[in-house]
């Protein structure tokens, strides 16, 4: 008995003492959930260059990870998708402003069950159930508040907006069904959903263009492999592989 | 102080509200379940018992997915039930009792049954050679003598209830003044950067509502000792 206790605290402490340590060369990089797929190729084919970095990618709402960046999260390269985000976190002095700039543009859609019914805000005034990003962290959430107020149908639809934690969820909800439809950018609608369309995209007098910034933190501006990629996003490589996803550079 | 929304306020009585009938949907099958585990022997009793106590060790997120691949637009029970039936429970607060009512059952069951336990058998079986029916018995015996029992698991599971979470955001949903509950509106705030004071307002109200119910529960439970 003695023996087996004492393998447990053994290995208690193997676990706690010998976990690998963090490598000089890891980049950490938060991203908006939105630009998943991109940013993971962008991070490997830079990874296929430069060998002896790795990158560790967090993906969340970017009000979340504006949050956790304001809270000490690491974090080296942030990808917003507002600018309102990208702004709170300037303000607060934890970006580089030398190094700010934006990578891509997306455009809001409105996805659901094929519909010839639907074709403009006003029309989804019927359903009963929407999905949006929550609007107090979830730009593609802040994107429709906005254009439903502008629409004038926020009063219709109150009590029908199903708050999800980022835009992802937004189409998962709307894809199993679960919602009638949902607020998600073109780019998610394209790329990974698989029983619900593009039922229109929000007009523009509705809502802003949908922009991606990237900034330095001041933590990763300290880093020269962090600066180095946050140069090969500029890169016209780069751009190619954010136009294959289906985002906009102009 | 930071001032509260319509839809936060909306979120307090919710969650009181969903507990509340959570708790009282569940009494008549927690008191039928933890009597067939008390007074009778039947095939699969420990698969029931094993059944009815998973909630308490699962991750509750996995009682949400498991409930939603049920009851959800695609799921057996939604599609061939509830659906012809005309019923949607998907991201009402109907969804919100049943995740709620679940995950606080075993607590219930477990506080009925330790109680029931107690009961000296033998005046179940007085009472049936003085001719009293089995009913009789149940609503003369057992239900008196584990009343302490149904009432401190009834509080418990109100307790369990206002703090549920996991299988709330699943099957409910997060929609304001409709389904979002006081954990869900906190959720909501922690993940904002400008959230900070009313997720702490919130998470005010919850410990005090929590310290409410716990005085209470104590308090019940020494004044049932004394009566003793």
């Amino acid at each position: 008995m003695k023996n087996v206790i004492r393998g447990i605290f053994f290995v208690l402490f193997i676990f706690l003492f010998f976990t690998t340590a963090v490598k000089a060369s890891d980049i950490n990089v938060s991203a908006a959930a939105s630009l998943r797929e991109v940013i993971t190729t962008l991070s490997a084919n830079y990874s296929k260059i430069h060998p002896d970095v790795s990158f560790k990618n967090n993906f969340a709402a970017s009000g979340a990870l504006a949050k956790q960046i304001e809270n000490g999260a690491p974090a080296d390269i942030f990808f917003s998708a507002n600018v309102e985000w990208m702004n709170h976190l300037k303000d607060k002095g934890l970006l580089d402003k030398k190094n700010i700039t934006t990578l891509a543009y997306n455009t809001l859609v409105f996805v659901g069950k094929p519909n010839p019914n639907i074709k403009a805000m006003q029309d989804i005034v019927m359903f009963e159930k929407i999905a949006i990003g929550s609007p107090k962290s979830v730009p593609a959430g802040q994107y429709a508040t906005e254009a439903i107020k502008k629409a004038g149908i926020e009063k219709q639809i109150a009590g029908k907006l199903v708050m999800a934690k980022d835009v992802r969820e937004c189409l998962m909800y709307a894809d199993r069904g679960e919602v009638n439809g949902a607020f998600v950018y073109r780019t998610d609608a394209e790329q990974l959903a698989k029983n619900v369309k593009i039922l229109f995209s929000v007009p523009q007098e509705y809502c802003p263009r949908v922009t991606y910034p990237v900034a330095l933190t001041v933590v990763g501006s300290k880093k020269a492999e962090a600066e180095s990629f946050y140069k090969y996003l500029q890169s016209s490589e780069a751009k190619e592989i954010i136009l294959k996803y289906g985002f906009m550079v102009k | 102080m930071p001032e509260f929304s319509h839809s936060d306020y909306l979120a307090i009585l919710l969650s009181l509200k969903i507990s509340l009938v959570a708790t009282f949907i569940s009494l008549p099958l927690g008191f039928t379940v933890a009597y067939l585990m008390t007074f009778k022997r039947f095939k699969g009793k420990v698969a029931l018992d094993v059944l009815v106590n998973l909630p308490l060790t699962l991750p509750p997120v996995v009682i949400g997915y498991l409930l939603l691949l049920m009851l959800g637009q695609n799921g057996w029970l939604g599609k061939w039930v509830l659906q012809p039936l005309g019923i949607k429970l998907i991201f009402t607060w109907k969804a919100a009792v049943i995740a709620t009512a679940v995950v606080g059952f075993p607590l219930m069951v477990r506080s009925i049954r330790t109680n029931m336990e107690m009961i000296d058998r033998r005046l179940i079986q007085v009472s049936r050679t003085l001719g009293a029916s089995r009913f009789d018995g149940i609503f003369t015996i057992i239900i008196p003598l584990s009343l302490r029992g149904i009432i401190a698991g009834s509080i418990l599971m109100f307790a369990r209830g206002l703090g549920e979470f996991g299988a709330t955001i699943i099957v409910a949903g997060n929609i304001p003044g409709v389904t979002q509950t006081i954990p869900l509106a906190i959720y909501e705030y922690v993940s904002s950067p400008k959230g900070d004071s009313l997720a702490m307002a919130l998470c005010s109200v919850s410990i005090a509502i929590s310290v409410i119910v716990l005085v209470f529960y104590e308090w019940f439970g020494r004044k049932m000792i004394k009566r003793k």
